[in-house]
């Protein structure tokens, strides 16, 4: 099975450090059956995000720490998670390892001839310079999380894509998790996203993206992090 | 003796500041060397930070703190 589906995203999470702590390199396709949204760890120690976390469980929204940067993300039915562990070469720099997962994705969805590219969205959720947009609007969002072993660096490089539509709930559940946390970004906008479910052409499905996706990150697994591929 | 725990110089190319997201071991907890003591984001990367010895930690610079390759942000003695 190319996707490998977990309950909850906890175990996703937990299977991801587990083959940062193993240092070798590999790709995980993952998809969690339980909505979802994940948070840097730091957010827990907030007491405001600690007070609504019973409320967000009672609305249907498990809220979960990661080890990777960003901000609050959906994870559960509606997306699917690119994990990629890569080695590092000792100049590699951070952009080496976005335009990496970034590139692999790029290149799946071109094979289902959707054009994409990347860059900040306003009113996007975990928006950064680093996400893979189509039509001006965030289809994935991507972190990473650099280890230092004896060995050299390594890179847990993650990305997560809208497949489907969120449900209308992870709106208001993400305003108030902003709002707890003490973020002062732009108000979300639904419309700021775009699921790949909305942009496939009618022949294709959405099953068959992960196998492109699995295909394009192997190919790029093995080579390493460059200067020389940088310049190329 | 004290030993720095000092956010490397290499710790990645570039200029870009970097935020103290999570201390992962509390002001004078005994920590072991090469445990993971504390998170530093850069451009949504989290990087680890090793403890460099074993003793008792002294945290030098807050969660949420805004820090540059070079500081020191805790001390182990």
């Amino acid at each position: 099975m190319i996707v490998t589906t977990f309950r909850t995203a906890a175990e996703g999470i937990a299977r991801e450090q587990a083959l940062l702590a193993a240092a070798r390199p590999a790709v995980l396709l993952w998809q969690a059956q339980d909505d979802t949204i994940v948070v840097p760890r730091a957010w827990l120690n907030r007491a405001a995000v600690c007070t609504i976390l019973p409320d967000m469980m009672r609305s249907g929204w498990h809220i979960l720490p990661r080890g990777s940067g960003g901000g609050a993300v959906p994870q559960g039915p509606c997306t699917l998670t690119l994990a990629m562990i890569v080695p590092l070469s000792p100049r590699a720099r951070i952009e080496d390892g976005y335009r990496l997962i970034c590139g692999a994705l790029s290149e799946a969805l071109n094979r289902f001839e959707v054009a994409s590219g990347t860059g900040a969205v306003a009113g996007a959720f975990c928006d950064g310079a680093w996400n893979v947009t189509a039509g001006g609007r965030k289809l994935a969002g991507t972190a990473q999380r650099w280890r230092t072993t004896p060995e050299g660096r390594i890179a847990l490089l993650h990305a997560s894509i809208l497949m489907t539509p969120p449900p209308d709930g992870l709106w208001p559940a993400l305003a108030t998790l902003h709002c707890a946390a003490g973020l002062s970004q732009a108000p979300l906008r639904p419309d700021a996203h775009v699921a790949l479910s909305e942009l496939l052409p009618k022949t294709m499905r959405v099953a068959a993206f992960p196998g492109a996706l699995a295909r394009a990150a192997e190919d790029r697994l093995l080579r390493p992090l460059t200067e020389r591929q940088r310049a190329a | 003796m004290s030993n720095d725990v000092r956010i490397p110089e290499d710790l990645y190319e570039g200029d870009e500041d970097s935020v103290i997201t999570a201390w992962l071991a509390s002001d004078g907890a005994r920590v072991k060397q090469g445990a993971l003591i504390a998170e530093i984001m850069t451009a949504k990367v989290q990087h680890e930070m090793i403890a460099p010895a074993s003793g008792i930690l002294k945290i030098l610079k807050q969660q949420d703190e805004v820090v540059t390759k070079g500081t020191v942000i805790g001390q182990i003695s």
